[in-house]
């Protein structure tokens, strides 16, 4: 416990880390979830084929290769480039970027189905009746199908979220400092390990509780005026 | 990097300032491998790489910039211009220097296999055939266990630490790895009262190499001729000898500690 006090200072900067780092690649994954989504369900060809080869494509591969192969093949690749052009020695691939991006990546795949799922969830007679008595698409959207792809999609989203908040955690091995890397530089340096560890998974832990608290309040405002099954 | 920076302000002299030769060196450490690398509370760095990196840094006269890293990430990141050196107690080895390259050694101690004492274990092929031993994963240690106890069941750990508290928990009957490490991160502590050496060190040049260099990318001859000209000259000046008595006691350079 002492030691915890001690280096309590580390633990918080990688929870902040770990946060941002969840919260921005959140953003992305969500952005790139809802693009997916509507490329899936297009009438467009290609589109149809880009969304289908990233979603199969990303969801085969684990995590851990993904990232790796971001952050260092990344950077091999943008030394080549600047060796070639002679435009820069060196250009520096931020770690969290890196991570951030890599991960929204991944989730993004995951949430363009959780989308999907939830855009065909809605009647197909609502958005026919919508067209009929002459909506325009993007108030159809408004009124008709966000609402209630929110609703329908918040269980998975709240799973993703909840799965891609501990992914974080494997950014450690390309250097980022989050609450994983800093709770075993911490436990190892002190040889504390499980003391540490333990800190973490009760850090991690409440992250999530808070998360559900979220996800609940978020579930409850999209079902109004739907009563409970 | 001098290389290709003459050739990058030849192409581009008007975008290359010139500057990038004197940049400040950085040096990827560790951070989690006590007493040789360890973090304070406060985040900052401490043990013995980081003041002998420092130490060679102040005898080059380069300003220095020391960059945390993962040791899984440590060659990959270096390859890839992260930083210019490693000081992370990275053993140099034939397999690795097909990759990377290395100065001079700055210190050598033999590695060791631990089991508990009263486990009447012999730490030879024969002594080991069977057993569940442990080493850190893509660690000099796994090399020379899979070459010398073809027999044992060798049990890959992510770190040092890991191994230790696998072996005090009964998961693996023995576990090889440098002996001075042993001995101040486990044999000294409680949870390794019980636990003792097996006779024999084990210094084979195939897997442990000649000891512990400073590895830089390769072509870089003359940052790694810089570091082993820095070794040498910190081993005379007695900066070495303060650094070293700082963690140990006993000179760690060359040969083996002393009753252990």
């Amino acid at each position: 416990m002492d030691l915890l006090i001690e280096y309590r200072s580390q633990l918080w900067a990688g929870l902040v880390t770990t946060v941002q780092l969840a919260l921005a690649s959140l953003f992305f994954s969500v952005a790139l979830g809802l693009i997916g989504a509507w490329a899936k369900l297009s009438a467009n060809r290609t589109a149809r084929a880009l969304a289908g080869a990233y979603t199969t494509l990303v969801r085969g591969v684990p995590d851990l290769v993904l990232i790796m192969l971001v952050f260092f093949g990344g950077q091999v690749t943008l030394n080549a480039i600047g060796a070639a052009t002679g435009l820069w020695d060196y250009l520096e691939v931020s770690q969290f970027a890196a991570g951030a991006l890599t991960i929204g990546v991944i989730f993004g795949a995951y949430f363009t189905e959780t989308f999907r799922g939830a855009i065909l969830a809605i009647p197909r007679g609502q958005i026919e009746a919508g067209i009929s008595i002459g909506m325009s698409r993007p108030l159809l959207f408004r009124r008709i199908v966000w609402p209630q792809m929110v609703r329908y999609a918040l269980p998975g989203f709240g799973n993703n979220w909840l799965v891609q908040l501990k992914t974080t955690a494997l950014v450690s091995v390309i250097g980022l400092q989050d609450l994983v890397y800093n709770a075993f530089a911490a436990g190892r340096s002190t040889d504390a390990l499980f003391t540490f560890m333990a800190a973490a998974f009760v850090i991690y832990l409440g992250l999530t509780a808070l998360s559900d608290l979220g996800l609940r309040a978020l579930e409850r405002r999209y079902s109004r005026g739907v009563q409970r099954a | 990097m001098i290389r290709k920076t003459l050739i990058a302000a030849a192409t581009l002299a008007t975008l290359a300032t010139g500057a990038f030769a004197q940049d400040k060196l950085r040096i990827g450490v560790e951070g989690a491998y006590p007493p040789f690398s360890f973090k304070q509370a406060d985040g900052s760095l401490a043990g013995f790489d980081i003041d002998i990196a420092m130490a060679l840094c102040v005898e080059m006269k380069r300003d220095c910039e020391l960059v945390e890293q993962d040791w899984d990430g440590m060659i990959p990141a270096l390859k890839a211009k992260k930083f210019d050196a490693i000081v992370a107690s990275m053993s140099i080895t034939e397999e690795r220097k097909r990759q990377i390259d290395f100065s001079a050694k700055y210190y050598k101690t033999p590695a060791r296999v631990v089991a508990k004492k009263d486990s009447g274990l012999e730490g030879t092929a024969t002594g080991l055939a069977g057993k569940r031993l442990g080493v850190q994963r893509g660690s000099t240690h796994q090399c020379y266990a899979e070459k010398m106890f073809p027999e044992a069941e060798i049990v890959l750990y992510g770190t040092q630490e890991e191994v230790f508290s696998d072996l005090a928990l009964g998961r693996i009957d023995a576990q090889l790895s440098d002996s001075l490490i042993s001995q101040e991160s486990f044999l000294s502590k409680p949870e390794g009262a019980d636990f003792a050496f097996l006779a024999g060190d084990h210094t084979d040049v195939d897997c442990y190499g000649e000891g512990v260099g400073i590895a830089v990318r390769q072509g870089e001859e003359e940052l790694r001729d810089a570091f082993s000209a820095a070794i040498t000259a910190i081993r005379d000046n007695g900066t070495y000898k303060t650094v070293n008595d700082k963690y140990f006691p006993f000179d760690i350079y060359g040969g083996r500690p002393d009753g252990m």
